[in-house]
């Protein structure tokens, strides 16, 4: 407090700029290290096929084609339009049958009472220990019986199970006041209402920070989507990458083209809802604590 | 005798309270009953038939189901690739959490208090965990390849060494995985290290600084102590996700050389689904979930001991 006062406050903005420095010197490598990578995808998705091989790294494309782009999008083989689509509808309708039924149980677990509440809690945090390598053979051959792998409903369900969503929205469902919900109770409004209209506008951010979570994971998911999905028509994005980059097509160029279509979207995104997307992921990630 | 119909018309008027209370909160079971379902559907009975399915020698072309009882779990105990991959997974979480955790440890120490651009370091370092793992590994094929890789790129430009076979060698390539991996993953850790570290009481801070405590020991003995409660969701949850890593091997390696970087879920991914073993990859999934459960119950103990003071 006294040395806000003696010192000017210059002094004190020097120090900040000197500190300044100071970090960026020590984070400058990490930072690289962190750029460069993804630069050079960028870059190799716009180099052409004959240069990808170039040692040293021609780091500019010389000269920069579209080629690996338009290879892509005329191999019938490789239906990445499809795949892009598939990925969009498995994201946001998982996604959103993830929030709606995480939002109704934690609900039901923070503001209402029935008998077995706590056992059928504790069932859900044991799940927790569980590791999903018990469980995916058993889901498969079920939805094998079901006949629904190659369908987005092998995404969709098994994805409805997850818990980690209903510890998020009862936490903050605890915390809207109980008053609130007894006017509602006097004015004749039903349980249903009282959730829908009254309790959950009131919890608007933890549904963002769980919609950005669970968006995330089904869009970056690749082991169950390999697992459930196999025909070419019904793959996601990261399934596609791996048909890409495995298999008959070792053309280099076509996996980075194909990573810049899968990464572009959600970097961009990121970059613009960067505080909200932050904000969300450490909420929605701590809340399995 | 009246004060025993008093006493049982008192416990039927009871029992009629208690059913009326039960009614009225029987529709609440309609809240958790969507979740629910898919909870028991593809959850809980997954448990429990993947422990069934583990005792029969399955095989998915079969119509009748061969019962063998524990059959499936000696193979294991003498499976030599089951215990390498084991081994590689421990190896492999053993090193990406200890660098996840330092260097997220690190970072936030740094960008804890606003500095310019600090925000923008913030974003930056999360930025990688946004990419799906298929992007990692395309990337990372190319950031460790021999020929034209961009690690052996710098060191024979601008260092003047040698190309390395990182991914060629038996003991390098289990720590370039982690490498790539943290790359990847150190964000969310260090998120989370911030939120944690704005949760310590800023007078703690400044009593250190007026007793003379330097930045060092200040981490040390206020900074590391008040964390640990973080620390432990940190690990444990690293833990977890660590264990079951597939994507990372399965891309980038294709399990090599050899078997040296083959993860025990690439194991149990290729047992079923490539050779159709799945009672055999029943088994191989319930000793993973065991290790995992035992190591995990005896983290939480250990760091939980070190967390009251």
């Amino acid at each position: 407090m006294n040395q806000t006062i003696v010192y000017p406050e210059r002094r004190r903005l020097g120090r900040y700029v000197a500190r300044s420095l100071f970090l960026w010197l020590c984070f400058l490598p990490l930072a690289l290290i962190v750029v460069v990578p993804v630069l050079y995808m960028i870059s190799m998705a716009f180099t052409l096929e004959a240069n990808q091989m170039k040692f040293p790294i021609e780091w500019i494309p010389n000269p920069p084609t579209l080629s690996n782009f338009q290879k892509i999008f005329v191999d019938p083989q490789l239906p990445i339009v499809r795949w892009f689509i598939n990925s969009l509808l498995v994201a946001t309708v998982g996604t959103a049958i993830i929030v709606f039924l995480s939002s109704l149980s934690g609900y039901a677990f923070a503001r209402l009472e029935f008998p077995g509440k706590g056992f059928l809690f504790s069932l859900l945090i044991f799940s927790l220990m569980i590791p999903s390598a018990v469980t995916l053979i058993p889901a498969f051959l079920l939805l094998r019986d079901l006949k629904l792998l190659n369908t987005y409903h092998a995404i969709w369900w098994p994805a409805a199970a997850s818990v980690t969503g209903i510890f998020l929205m009862r936490q903050h469902f605890f915390s809207i006041p109980g008053e609130l919900e007894d006017a509602a109770r006097v004015d004749g409004a039903s349980r249903f209402r009282i959730y829908w209209q009254i309790c959950l506008p009131l919890v608007r951010g933890a549904m963002v920070a769980l919609f950005i979570f669970a968006f995330l994971g089904l869009w970056n998911d690749l082991f169950w989507p390999l697992i459930v999905l196999s025909e070419r028509a019904a793959l996601t994005l990261p399934v596609g990458l791996l048909v890409i980059q495995q298999g008959s097509y070792i053309q280099r160029g076509l996996a980075f083209a194909g990573a810049f279509i899968a990464s572009m979207p959600v970097l961009i995104f990121y970059a613009i809802f960067q505080r909200k997307i932050i904000a969300g992921i450490v909420t929605a990630g701590l809340a399995g604590r | 005798m009246a004060t025993s119909t008093l006493s049982s018309s008192r416990t039927a008027a009871a029992q009629n309270q208690r059913w009326k209370r039960l009614r009225k909160q029987l529709p609440n079971y309609l809240f958790i009953l969507p979740h629910f379902f898919f909870f028991s559907v593809f959850l809980l009975y997954p448990i429990f038939r993947g422990l069934q399915i583990s005792l029969y020698d399955w095989k998915i072309m079969l119509k009748d189901q061969a019962f063998i009882g524990l059959a499936n779990y000696q193979a294991l105990l003498q499976d030599k690739i089951f215990w390498q991959t084991l081994s590689n997974t421990a190896y492999f979480t053993a090193l990406t959490v200890v660098m996840n955790v330092l260097l997220a440890l690190f970072v936030a120490t740094g960008l804890k208090h606003p500095f310019i651009g600090s925000n923008f370091l913030r974003v930056l370092f999360y930025a990688p965990g946004i990419l799906s793992v298929s992007v990692l590994g395309i990337i990372g094929i190319r950031v460790w390849d021999t020929q034209i890789g961009i690690l052996n790129y710098f060191i024979t430009t601008m260092l003047g060494g040698p190309r390395i076979a990182w991914l060629g060698n038996p003991d390098m390539v289990i720590p370039a995985l982690a490498v790539t991996t943290v790359w990847w993953t150190f964000g969310f850790p260090m998120l989370v290290f911030i939120a944690g570290m704005h949760n310590i009481p800023e007078p703690l801070y400044e009593a250190a600084k007026i007793d003379g405590a330097g930045p060092l020991q200040t981490f040390r003995h206020i900074t590391l102590p008040l964390l640990m409660p973080t620390m432990l969701f940190v690990v444990v949850t690293q833990f977890i996700a660590h264990m079951q890593v597939f994507a990372q091997p399965y891309i980038i390696t294709g399990g090599g050389p050899g078997n040296a970087s083959r993860s025990a879920t690439m194991y149990l991914y290729e047992t079923a689904w490539k050779f159709f073993r799945f009672g055999y990859a029943s088994s191989i999934s319930v000793v993973l979930a065991l290790i995992m459960i035992v190591v995990t119950v005896i983290l939480f103990t250990l760091m939980r001991r070190r967390t009251e003071y």
